[in-house]
């Protein structure tokens, strides 16, 4: 495998999960279209449906006709997800100390920090 | 062998030392490698002190006193048992606290990593708390809740995927793993492990920073995801006057990328080359004592 080629695979792989995080963090289903949008638009429209596909055979995303207009809509498939929350939970519940033993992201706020980083953020988007 | 075999065991107090120091001064990936590496060596000799104390208890075995009242003479006995009955009994709680921990880290990241399916590595948990955590394991996951992914927009998620795979990329759970290991050696090495989890979340930040070319959207990522967690566990007290490990991160991330301050690791280095040196001439008093005991 050529180190372009590489690249590739590994940049679809990656696409995989930000389409997944996408429909997630979407309200409604969303159309490859809307996908795209969602994504910030960098994606071709071909890309985005076969990723779609794939996640469709992966059993990871379920699709209807979409409301308006041809073609389908997607949300990710719900009970893959409340299965592994559940399993989740129940292997962190084990663990008063899940701290000490997960690299959490950004875990271990302290008092005073959320004043500190509102600022900090309000000061960035201005 | 008296100083040579107790000194080692408060050395460490020098790799605690610079691991304060290090702060936010040197490159995450050069304190990362430094403070590990020098935690277990040191650890190590912690350990080695702890056995050759054991060792000491030799000439109250059965044999040697019978030896001893034979020939009618007094052995020399440089180390007093209760502390060699000591060492065993920290050697022993070391060694079980060892096992324990390595046991259950193992145990929850095998359960997390057969939690649910993955979509190229990452699995999606339908839980409100927003959570983003790093599985490793052959192959390594990232274990995202619908709670986190919709408190951030994509650029932001792509931000945390990037340094939940900077984790596993670089095997930070192995770092933690050895620094926590060392710590519950010796507990004077606690701060160094404390400095290690702090420095990979850095040393992730650093590369998910250089991966996506915007310091400022990992800090917005990294800011944005705490506040969310704020609403589902209570802030723990704050420890210092600059903030928790978050907003260090953050403001880290508003400066350029730490350069250097390598110079900084002299100071582990030194401690395991006097713990090295030290436990040498030790081992070798240890030998000394052992002919006297066996031949006198």
């Amino acid at each position: 495998m050529s180190d372009e080629e590489a690249g590739r695979r590994r940049a679809r792989g990656e696409l995989e999960s930000e389409v997944m995080a996408a429909l997630w963090a979407a309200d409604e289903p969303l159309t490859p279209t809307a996908v795209q949008t969602a994504l910030g638009g960098s994606l071709a429209y071909n890309t985005v449906q076969t990723i779609l596909i794939r996640l469709l055979e992966k059993d990871l995303v379920r699709r209807g006709p979409a409301d308006r207009g041809r073609g389908h809509a997607y949300w990710p498939a719900q009970d893959a997800a409340t299965l592994t929350a559940t399993r989740m939970r129940a292997a962190l519940d084990e663990r008063p100390d899940r701290q000490a033993v997960l690299q959490q992201f950004a875990a271990g706020l302290e008092a005073g920090d959320v004043e500190t980083l509102r600022a900090l953020l309000a000061e960035r988007d201005s | 062998m008296t100083v040579t075999v107790y000194l080692p065991l408060l050395l460490p107090v020098l790799v605690a030392l610079a691991a304060r120091h290090l702060a936010d001064r040197a490159r995450p990936r050069a304190a990362v490698l430094g403070l590990v590496t020098a935690s277990v060596l040191t650890a190590a000799a912690s350990l080695w002190s702890l056995l050759l104390l054991v060792l000491t208890l030799f000439d109250d075995l059965p044999a040697m006193e019978a030896l001893n009242s034979r020939s009618g003479m007094h052995l020399p006995e440089p180390v007093p048992d209760w502390v060699a009955v000591t060492a065993t009994v920290v050697l022993a709680a070391c060694l079980i606290n060892l096992a324990r921990d390595v046991h259950l880290r193992h145990g929850t990241a095998r359960r997390l990593r057969t939690a649910g399916p993955t979509a190229d590595g990452v699995m999606v948990a339908d839980w409100s708390e927003p959570l983003a955590v790093a599985v490793p394991g052959r192959p390594g996951q990232v274990l995202l809740t619908t709670g986190m992914l919709r408190v951030l927009d994509a650029d932001e998620r792509r931000a945390v995927l990037a340094h939940e795979r900077a984790h596993l990329a670089h095997h930070h759970h192995l770092a933690v793993l050895l620094a926590a290991a060392a710590a519950s050696v010796n507990p004077l090495l606690r701060p160094a492990r404390d400095a290690v989890i702090y420095q990979v979340e850095r040393w992730a930040d650093e590369e998910a920073a250089a991966g996506l070319g915007n310091r400022d959207l990992v800090a917005r990522a990294v800011a944005r995801a705490a506040l969310a967690t704020a609403d589902y566990r209570t802030p723990t007290p704050a420890l210092g006057v600059h903030g928790g490990v978050i907003v260090r991160r953050v403001k880290a991330l508003h400066r350029p990328a730490p350069a250097g301050a390598g110079w900084l690791l002299a100071l582990p280095a030194a401690a395991v080359i006097a713990c090295i040196a030290l436990e040498a001439i030790a081992t070798l008093d240890f030998f000394q004592l052992l002919d006297a005991w066996l031949i006198g």
